[in-house]
């Protein structure tokens, strides 16, 4: 008797233990506010499961894409839109949707703020492909673009944030003998 | 290394946050019945422990056969003192002469007594069969009578098959998801070394509402 009849768990458990922070970290760069994100986060995947949960395994690309449409949907009410533009001064920074630790050096700092300066078209791609891990083709899919224009998208994000990184460490050391 | 893949690794090992047990618990709460669709085996571990355990306090419920001996002792010596009865009575009754013949045609009891203390001299308290001793049942059956331990009782997942989306009257359309089971049921004897495996196939249908947008 190898398998414990007694010993399982249900399937979205794991699945979401692998992929809840990727999607959570997506939701809430779609949404921009932390509590609305949860809500995207749990109705797109609610959406997906209960059409395909039963296979056993999920696509990610799926509720990726279910969580940018639900976003736009979202963001044409009027209530919501309204919450949203009364919110964008409180929106938190990226840096927030990162586990935190205290050997996080002064590069990865400068390196979160860079990403923070790029447009929301290049940070949804870099987030897609870095922490999404999902392929130019299927980010391609979720976004509803091109392959090219995805791919471009990446290719300058990544130049910018060559350039910027070594700018926003500088910045810093320079606000910090300012203030000395 | 180029410098675009030295960013790239340099951002992979920043760590998105991870969603709280409270969202997980909402979430298991929406899916509903969707989430128990689709299982998986989880390792050994002291969870799995702790409800092996509740498992077999569960079978420990059902009634062994040695806690039933004193009672079926009992039993044996109370037909053994209805036959001493019935003996009694009929050795009374039996006529000594040819003029009480007509007596002894009537009652039954007269003859039961010439077979009665065949069949309850055999019998054994322990043994669960009229007439068999658990000696002549272990020699007709060629398996123990004792020493086996408490069955383990096992599911296992087979398949799933989805059935497509069926019109329900006045409610929701579903989506029908038949679950096929394997249930096993394993007695084992460690002294003979010998082991008997019951399969007994089983299905689960379960309905998942669909949503209209």
């Amino acid at each position: 008797m190898t398998n414990d009849p007694m010993n399982t768990e249900p399937i979205w458990k794991s699945w979401f233990a692998r992929h809840g922070a990727k999607l959570l970290l997506f939701a809430r760069q779609q949404s921009r506010r932390p509590d609305e994100a949860e809500d995207l986060l749990q109705e797109a995947f609610v959406r997906i499961w209960r059409l395909y949960g039963h296979t056993g395994e999920v696509s990610p690309g799926l509720v990726y894409r279910a969580i940018r449409r639900l976003a736009i949907d979202w963001a044409r009410s009027i209530d919501r839109r309204k919450v949203r533009e009364d919110k964008v001064a409180l929106d938190s920074p990226l840096s927030f949707s990162f586990e935190r630790t205290l050997e996080q050096d002064e590069r990865k700092r400068a390196l979160l703020r860079a990403v923070e300066r790029l447009s929301d078209q290049q940070k949804e791609v870099v987030t897609l492909k870095i922490w999404g891990e999902l392929t130019f083709d299927e980010i391609a899919r979720t976004l509803d673009e091109s392959i090219n224009t995805v791919a471009s998208r990446y290719r300058y994000a990544l130049e910018k944030l060559k350039d910027w990184v070594p700018e926003e460490m500088d910045g810093r050391k320079e606000d910090s003998s300012a203030q000395s | 290394m180029n410098e675009f893949e030295k960013l790239e690794a340099e951002l992979k090992e920043l760590r998105p946050l991870a969603p709280g047990e409270k969202f997980t618990s909402r979430l298991e709460k929406a899916l509903g019945d969707a989430g128990n669709v689709a299982m998986c085996c989880l390792p050994e571990g002291e969870d799995g422990k702790a409800r092996v355990e509740a498992s077999f306090r569960e079978s420990s419920k059902l009634v062994s056969f040695s806690r039933l001996v004193p009672w079926v002792g009992l039993a044996g010596l109370g037909l053994a003192a209805v036959w001493a009865m019935i003996f009694y009575l009929s050795s009374s009754l039996v006529p000594d002469g040819p003029e009480d013949r007509v007596v002894t045609d009537l009652p039954m009891v007269a003859q039961q007594p010439v077979s009665a203390p065949i069949l309850f001299s055999n019998e054994d308290p322990d043994s669960p069969l009229h007439g068999l001793s658990l000696e002549q049942l272990q020699d007709v059956s060629v398996m123990p009578v004792s020493g086996w331990l408490d069955p383990q009782i096992n599911e296992r997942f087979l398949r799933v098959v989805d059935e497509g989306i069926f019109d329900r009257p006045g409610r929701l359309p579903a989506r029908r998801v038949r679950h096929y089971f394997m249930d096993e049921t394993l007695w084992s004897h460690p002294a003979s070394d010998t082991r008997i495996l019951s399969t007994t196939p089983r299905e689960e249908v379960i309905f998942i509402e669909l949503e209209t947008y």
